[in-house]
């Protein structure tokens, strides 16, 4: 017994301790494994999965502030879309340039007011302008029927995407945002033969106007935001509407008579909810020849114009802005005042959730509800040292250096031209959104991104911010930016990252050798 | 929900941790290696970097970003192996030789 006994205690600490460095190394393979399954997660991809999941939404209260983090700089002007917004103004540019050149006219002096002026004052503009029409579009269609087949899923599934889309506008605000009034069972009901608000609900708890008697703003807010991730939107937030986002005039497609006629604000314009939906997540970071804002847009069109539904239904105006149907506002701003995120570099608002892979939607109403504070995790701060989307463009449209004042704010200041030329140019699904797909913010919701967004949003010296700037720049190295041009312009057409295999169409397609997508 | 993401993934992950942290203890008491309180906390610290490091690798991986498991785990790993012989030498502090010796002796 005596003899045993010795043995066994040598045993087993033997065994502890054996135990213990094989612990170590399974638990060290366990990390490992760990992580791999994190990092393939697909419910890291937010927004499409599921709209209340657990991960959903990053805690917006402590990053709260009072006043949005862009700054007012000068006095206010409201934007100009027939010049300011560049698919309003090469709509306009198009039409009167072909006419300018049949009559054998040339520089500004082809356009009419205010294109005129305009170009009087910003040739360079003009200069891209034309660019674009002349050499750019031209080269791209070339280059699409000799490469253009590679890219056919990409373009099948961004045409796919965007087939669905409820009508726009039907009318100026005062027409079309109302709930159309109709006699039922004696009393003025909303609906009437727009499908939009039409429901049989009994007339007494409804006033004069036919609007319901809401109880409290709070929980109308709270109402409004639930059915909103209901019908699908990933985030949404509520701000009273600032006049200075409102475009100065109305554009082409809203259901104004004189688009030269000052637009003026209704007063049911009161409040601005914001909706948005991510980009699917591997065609976006397969940009620019994979991937699309089809799919987003057609998402939060969709959620918007159903909200708008809802809202009529109560009995209160609402009116729907979003890209495929057009707007009469500036959308990213409202969505900062909205609190779901802050303008980055690349002058798109970066979400903590989604980073900038968000496409948002915008519905005016003036249904009685609180509304949302803007937030500051840190982006203004961590935009200074970063630059990885002014480094990764390849058109070099957003700027190295710091915010100038723009239109009364202070923001950096992103050439249009510049970069619409290259959406212009690209093959597939047509756009770029390299330096979406490039943010450091527009990653997977995993512990890793999490983590570090954690750690920036909370870090007051900034220190962070340069560490995780250069990790960032070595870790996640992207093509040499001239490579994402067509063949014709001197690149690869490389997109950023690889496309995801339901988009390989050579995985799927026989080709036939020298033919292509092209228009 | 990959098990490795499961609650009991994490159950399992802390039992082996603390095996292993029962083992460090024998192994210490084996060699007479005193372990005040800072020896420990800098053990923890190195055990999760390594284990950062190795589910930053696996992550990395399976984002579909080899360049950053490359880079990253050269980066980190050799952080990790530094700082684990630095840390080797800290945890010797306060042994006493020949110690090791009489403990085995006196077990058996
Ligand atoms: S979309 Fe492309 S071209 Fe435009 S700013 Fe972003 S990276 Fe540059
Ligand atoms: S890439 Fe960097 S600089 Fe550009 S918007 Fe994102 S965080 Fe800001």
């Amino acid at each position: 017994m005596s003899d045993s006994k010795p043995a066994f205690n040598v045993d087993r600490r033997k065994f502890l301790k054996v135990g213990g460095a094989t612990g170590a190394a399974v638990g060290g393979l366990g990390m490992g494994l760990f992580g791999y399954a994190a990092g393939k997660d697909p419910n890291s991809y937010l927004g499409w999965q599921t709209y209340e999941g657990v991960n959903q939404f990053f805690n917006r209260k402590r990053y709260e502030v009072d006043k949005p983090t862009y700054i007012s700089s000068g006095t206010p002007r409201r934007v100009d879309p027939r010049v300011d917004q560049i698919f309003e103004r090469r709509g306009r540019f198009m039409m009167q340039y072909m006419r300018g050149r049949q009559q054998g006219l040339s520089g500004p002096d082809m356009f009419e007011e205010p294109l005129r002026s305009y170009y009087r004052e910003n040739p360079e503009v003009l200069e891209l302008d034309i660019l674009n029409v002349e050499e750019i579009q031209p080269k791209q269609r070339v280059d699409s029927r000799i490469y253009g087949q590679q890219f056919l899923l990409a373009e099948a599934w961004a045409n796919a995407m965007g087939a669905v889309g409820p009508r726009g506008p039907q009318g100026p605000p005062a027409e079309n945002d109302f709930p159309r009034q109709r006699r039922m069972m004696g009393s003025r009901m909303p609906g009437g033969d727009q499908p939009q608000g039409d429901m049989p609900t009994p007339p007494t708890v409804r006033n004069e106007s036919g609007q319901v008697d809401l109880k409290d703003p709070v929980q109308t807010a709270r109402l409004i935001k639930k059915i909103a991730h209901e019908l699908g939107s990933t985030l949404v937030g509520i701000t009273k509407l600032n006049p200075d986002w409102v475009y100065g005039y109305p554009i082409r497609g809203r259901g104004f008579e004189n688009l030269d006629e000052p637009l003026e604000i209704p007063e049911h314009w009161e409040y601005a909810i914001v909706v948005g939906t991510p980009m699917s997540w591997d065609p976006m970071y397969a940009n620019p020849t994979y991937g699309t804002s089809s799919d987003a847009y057609s998402r939060s069109r969709i959620v918007a114009a159903r909200l708008e539904a809802f809202i009529k239904t109560l009995g209160f105006p609402a009116r729907t802005h979003v890209p495929g149907t057009s707007y009469d506002l500036m959308v990213p701003p409202i969505a900062i005042d909205a609190g779901l995120g802050e303008q980055g570099r690349h002058s798109v608002m970066i979400t903590p959730e989604l980073g900038s892979n968000i496409r948002p939607a915008v519905i005016t109403t003036n249904i009685p509800m609180a509304v949302d504070k803007p937030i500051d995790f840190g982006v203004q701060d961590f935009c200074k040292h970063c630059k990885v989307c002014a480094e990764n463009c390849p058109s070099g449209a957003i700027p190295m250096g710091d915010k100038v004042e723009i239109n009364g704010y202070l923001r950096y200041e992103l050439n249009q031209e510049k970069c619409q030329n290259f959406w212009n140019s690209c093959l597939g699904s047509m756009g770029c959104r390299i330096c979406i797909a490039c943010c450091p913010y527009t990653r997977k919701a995993n512990w890793l991104h999490r983590t570090a967004l954690n750690v920036t949003a909370n870090d007051p010296t900034n220190i962070s911010d340069k560490v995780l700037t250069s990790l960032q720049k070595s870790f996640y190295p992207g093509p040499d930016p001239l490579e994402y041009f067509m063949p014709s312009m001197g690149g690869s057409n490389a997109s950023y990252r690889e496309p995801p295999w339901w988009l390989k169409a050579e995985d799927f397609i026989h080709f036939t050798p020298g033919t292509g997508v092209g228009p | 929900m990959s098990f490795f993401m499961s609650g009991f993934f994490w159950f399992l992950e802390g039992a082996l941790f603390c095996i292993f942290i029962l083992a460090v203890r024998a192994w210490a008491e084996d060699r007479s290696i005193p372990m005040p309180y800072w020896k420990w906390i800098s053990l923890i610290v190195w055990v999760f970097f390594v284990g950062f490091t190795l589910a930053f690798i696996g992550t990395s991986f399976g984002e579909g970003e080899p360049a950053a498991a490359i880079r990253g785990g050269i980066l980190f790993g050799v952080i990790a192996i530094i700082s684990g012989v630095g840390l080797w030498r800290l945890l010797k502090i306060g042994n006493i030789p020949g110690e090791e010796e009489f403990a085995t002796a006196t077990e058996e």
